[in-house]
């Protein structure tokens, strides 16, 4: 099996400068996305592995083969489109065979391989079909089949599930990891939505701007965001960032100290972040809570959320039991759990080491 | 793409191009020329002498040496036939774009019994070559004692630009979102008044770009004209320039200058066009 | 407006003027043109008008001019459109291609469309000029003839001649229509045909020429459907000559009518050539089931 290294890669289209010198490796055999907001450069990035696009500087290897001067059909790669880009002349078996037909596969052993792709994906009644007859989950086990039938090295996945109705998209995130387990090939799979990246994969590699933000697994990227931008784009609820201080080796917000300590070297002035999970709702006074007034409240099913304001323009958002009742304008308090508190340099961006952050008065373990 | 692939496009395109505007590349070059240079042999590509003798011709009725006992030369009716082409393009186009987009809004705001059948039926007329409408419509002419006058033709060439007129109107008005009238009506307005004051407005764009195919269709038209008029200081430019070929002498200069003359008009338009109708087309489109 | 008129009213007042014009100069002409096919008119006796039953039509259909005119009218009409289809679907696709400043490429090529045709056979005839034309002088620099070639005055050359004036004229209709159709494919298609492996040609081959294979169908018929009747484009160029040779039915129908005189004989063909016009119509819904729903994928 393969995997993809990239090196010092560049790209720009006239003077818009996409990519900036990325590095990035993905292992063998392992489902990694490429996460990020539109414009972030993943796409472009994926077009290049594949080879339909060729870049101003840098290398790709897959393996030890260096594929960046190699046209597509040449690197043993197989994609799948956002709009599954299905031939719409050709019948669903054409569709599926016409990698092998290009190649000069005997027709015999194109329509054994075919049968077999559509017997995996359970489309073998839809053969004869054209691809306008068929429904956006049909043509997308098509678009599957012909990804599989050539049995590449690698898998490259542009979006495929922003089409779909959100039910079926649930259903197809399935099917996709499935999929995956099954035929353990290497795939890279680019995609906005972080629920998709979060349920799916192996590796997430967040981009912003044209450079590699973090990479790491969903457990990482969720629960050591490197820096602002992975913090606030990965979760839902999205993460509070409010502003800190550090008096004297103790971080205190709006005045409040907090039972968390700021590691050495940290600046005067601090980015606190904390989910929405890890805020409770306590009463005003108490040690280590930060006084508000109920800004608003929202009901999402099982859960409240309770966005209090705790300074002009500052609110934080806490995520509570549907039980939990507030009205607007009660003064209420916020207590953030001290184990789950990120702190960032707004300067750099970058978070502060974790380990080095200490609760103040906890006993010891 | 390769620079080279690049390069070789860029080669087709220009030759083709170049093999395309030829035609009147030559026949500018030739008009320019004097009569002596034009029937030489070989020719040369570009006038070694510049002269405006044929255009002064055409356009002043310049002195012309004709042979005495001739009669008036045909360059002589030239601006006459500028004039009454002028006339006839204009006049069929203002009927045409008139009843095309009466039509055509009522096509699409309302309803009645086969209203549906209306297009294509025009559309059949579209389909239907000349030569099988002339005959007829020179009868008709001739019992509504008529022929020989530019209302004929203006009404001839009614016959042959509506359908297209009606089709194009038609087509804009379906993406003209209804709300804006519904919002005036909401107001008060008649439909009279919704229509005056509220559709003609944004119909602009479509008017003229159907004005324009009219005026370009009735402005080149040969057979009606040939078939309906008579009189030499009648004709419709492209009718009267044929004459040019009458008697033993042909003077090419003459031909290719007014080759030019009545091109011109119609490149303006198209330039004109090309330009309107893009904007139109794009400013026209209703915001959601 | 003192009175309202109602909805309805109002549409059908805007609809009258059409009404009135369709029937005064659709309806009324084709009628008539039926009618006069079935007696013997002379535009210089126009009271004398006896009705002939199928007469005119027996004269057509046994006069060998109409033969021969046919003939040539399906020579004309078939050269001139394949040409038009290969030419244009490949300015087409060389203009299809993301180059700067492809759009005023695009501008001038439409040019031929809009010049009046006296103008183009005007402009024909002194550069296919046998004595002294610019084209025959070109040729012979080039080296690619040894003598001057008489354009207009032999039958072959000037079927010829006329066939390159349709072709000049009328490409830049199917450049457009072509182009269009090649604007709306999308290009991830040809993505995932790169990504499968597939070659320049044979992408041209089994993504772009499908899909404008329909296209390309109605651009052919309405193309051969127009150059088969068009009646300038001979008639100025060579007036059917020289002799008969570049007759086409339409000059056949006028030639009759003003020539001879005989406008009952010329209405007569003018109702033939409207039959074979439905039935090539016809013929070609069925073939193709116009109107069925094709929505590519």
């Amino acid at each position: 099996m393969t995997d993809v290294a990239i090196r010092g890669l560049s790209k720009s289209f006239g003077t818009n400068r996409v990519l900036k010198a990325l590095d990035l490796t993905v292992p063998s055999r392992q489902f990694v996305t490429l996460l990020g907001p539109s414009g972030c450069g993943k796409t472009t990035l994926l077009r290049l592995i594949a080879g339909l696009e060729q870049p101003t500087e840098g290398e790709i290897r897959f393996g030890e083969r260096r594929v960046d001067g190699l046209p597509p059909g040449e690197r043993n790669i197989a994609m799948v489109f956002q709009s599954y880009a299905l031939y719409p002349t050709m019948d669903v078996a054409r569709n599926i065979g016409y990698g092998l037909e290009v190649r000069g596969t005997p027709k015999a052993e194109r329509r054994e391989r075919v049968g077999a792709v559509a017997k995996v994906l359970e489309i073998l009644h839809l053969l004869g079909r054209k691809p306008r007859e068929l429904s956006g989950g049909q043509r997308q086990r098509v678009a599957l089949g012909r990804a599989m039938v050539r049995k590449p090295d690698i898998f490259l996945m542009d979006e495929p599930l922003s089409n779909l109705d959100a039910k079926l998209r649930a259903a197809m995130r399935g099917e996709l990891r499935r999929f995956h387990l099954d035929l353990g090939t290497t795939t890279i799979y680019v995609t906005h939505d972080q629920l998709e990246a979060m349920t799916m994969s192996d590796l997430v590699v967040v981009m912003n701007e044209g450079v590699v933000q973090q990479i790491g697994t969903p457990e990482e990227v969720y629960a050591r965001p490197a820096n602002l931008f992975v913090a606030g784009f990965i979760g839902t609820p999205p993460m509070n960032l409010i502003p800190a201080r550090n008096e004297g080796g103790r971080v205190t917000v709006e005045g409040h100290p907090l039972p968390v300590a700021a590691p050495a070297g940290a600046p005067a002035e601090l980015i606190l972040g904390i989910r929405p999970q890890d805020v409770s709702m306590a009463t005003p006074g108490e040690p280590g809570t930060i006084p508000g007034k109920v800004w608003m409240v929202e009901l999402i099913g099982s859960e409240r959320l309770i966005e209090v304001e705790i300074a002009p323009k500052v609110r934080v958002t806490a995520e509570v039991r549907a039980s939990h009742r507030a009205a607007l304008d009660d003064a209420v308090a916020v207590r953030l759990d001290p184990a789950q508190i990120h702190l960032f340099d707004p300067a750099s961006g970058q978070a502060l080491p974790r380990e080095a952050v200490r609760e103040v008065g906890a006993r010891p373990a | 793409m390769s620079r080279w692939a690049a390069a070789l496009i860029y080669a087709v395109l220009g030759a083709v191009t170049f093999v395309v505007c030829f035609p009147l590349l030559w026949a500018i070059s030739t008009s320019l020329k004097p009569k002596d240079e034009i029937f030489r042999w070989p020719p040369t590509l570009i006038p070694e002498t510049i002269t405006f003798e044929s255009y002064r011709e055409l356009l002043f009725g310049g002195a012309v040496a004709s042979a005495p006992g001739a009669g008036v030369p045909p360059s002589a009716y030239f601006m006459d036939w500028f004039v009454n082409s002028v006339i006839v393009s204009v006049g069929s186009t203002a009927i045409s774009i008139t009843v095309a987009t009466l039509a055509a809004y009522s096509l699409t705001r309302f309803r009645f019994r086969g209203q549906r059948a209306v297009p294509y039926v025009a559309i059949l007329g579209y389909m239907i070559p000349s030569v099988i409408f002339v005959f007829p419509m020179f009868l008709t002419m001739v019992a509504l004692d008529l022929p020989d006058t530019l209302l004929s033709l203006i009404l001839g060439y009614v016959c042959i630009t509506l359908p297209f007129c009606l089709w194009l109107m038609w087509a804009f008005f379906r993406g003209v979102p209804i709300e804006i009238e519904e919002a005036a009506l909401v107001d008060g307005a008649t439909r009279l008044q919704v229509f005056r004051q509220i559709v003609l407005p944004v119909a602009l764009p479509g008017i003229i770009a159907a004005s324009i195919f009219s005026l370009i269709v009735s402005w080149n038209d040969y057979l009606f004209g040939r078939v309906f008029m008579n009189s030499m200081d009648k004709l419709p430019l492209t009718v009267g320039v044929m004459h040019f070929f009458d008697g033993t002498h042909v003077d090419w200069g003459l031909m290719m200058a007014s080759s030019v003359l009545m091109t011109l008009p119609m490149a303006i338009l198209f330039g004109f066009m090309q330009r309107h109708l893009v904007a139109g087309f794009g400013a026209g489109a209703v915001k959601g | 407006m003192r009175f309202r008129l109602s909805d309805r009213q109002v549409g059908v007042l805007f609809m009258l003027p059409l009404l009135v014009s369709v029937a005064l100069f659709l309806v009324w002409p084709i009628v008539e043109a039926i009618r006069l096919s079935f007696v013997r008119y002379n535009p210089l006796r126009p009271d004398d008008q006896p009705f002939v039953w199928f007469d005119n039509y027996l004269f057509v259909l046994e006069d060998p001019l109409f033969w021969e005119s046919f003939r040539q009218a399906l020579v004309w009409t078939g050269i001139s459109t394949l040409a038009q289809a290969v030419i244009g679907v490949g300015l087409a696709l060389l203009l299809h291609q993301p180059l700067r400043g492809i759009n005023a490429f695009r501008g001038l090529l439409l040019f031929p469309y809009i010049v009046p045709t006296v103008v183009i056979a005007l402009n024909w005839r002194w550069l296919f000029n046998a004595e002294i034309g610019i084209v025959n002088h070109l040729l012979l620099s080039a080296g690619i003839i040894s003598e001057r070639v008489a354009w207009l005055s032999t039958p072959d050359m000037a079927m010829a001649s006329a066939i390159l004036l349709n072709v000049w004229k009328y490409t830049p209709f199917v450049v457009i229509v072509v182009l269009a159709r090649l604007q709306t494919i999308p290009t991830e298609l040809y993505d995932a045909a790169k990504v499968d492996g597939a070659g320049a040609i044979r992408r041209f081959r089994d993504i772009t020429l499908p899909q404008l294979a329909e296209v390309l169908a109605v651009v052919v018929v309405f193309r051969t459907i127009w150059t088969f009747n068009k009646f300038e484009e001979i008639y100025l160029l060579t007036r059917g000559g020289p002799g008969t040779s570049t007759y086409n039915l339409a000059l056949y129908a006028f030639d009759q009518a003003m020539a001879n005189l005989r406008m009952g004989v010329g209405a007569a063909s003018g109702v033939i050539m409207l039959v074979l016009l439905l039935a090539g119509s016809l013929l070609y819904i069925r073939l193709t089931g116009f109107g069925r729903e094709d929505r590519a994928a």
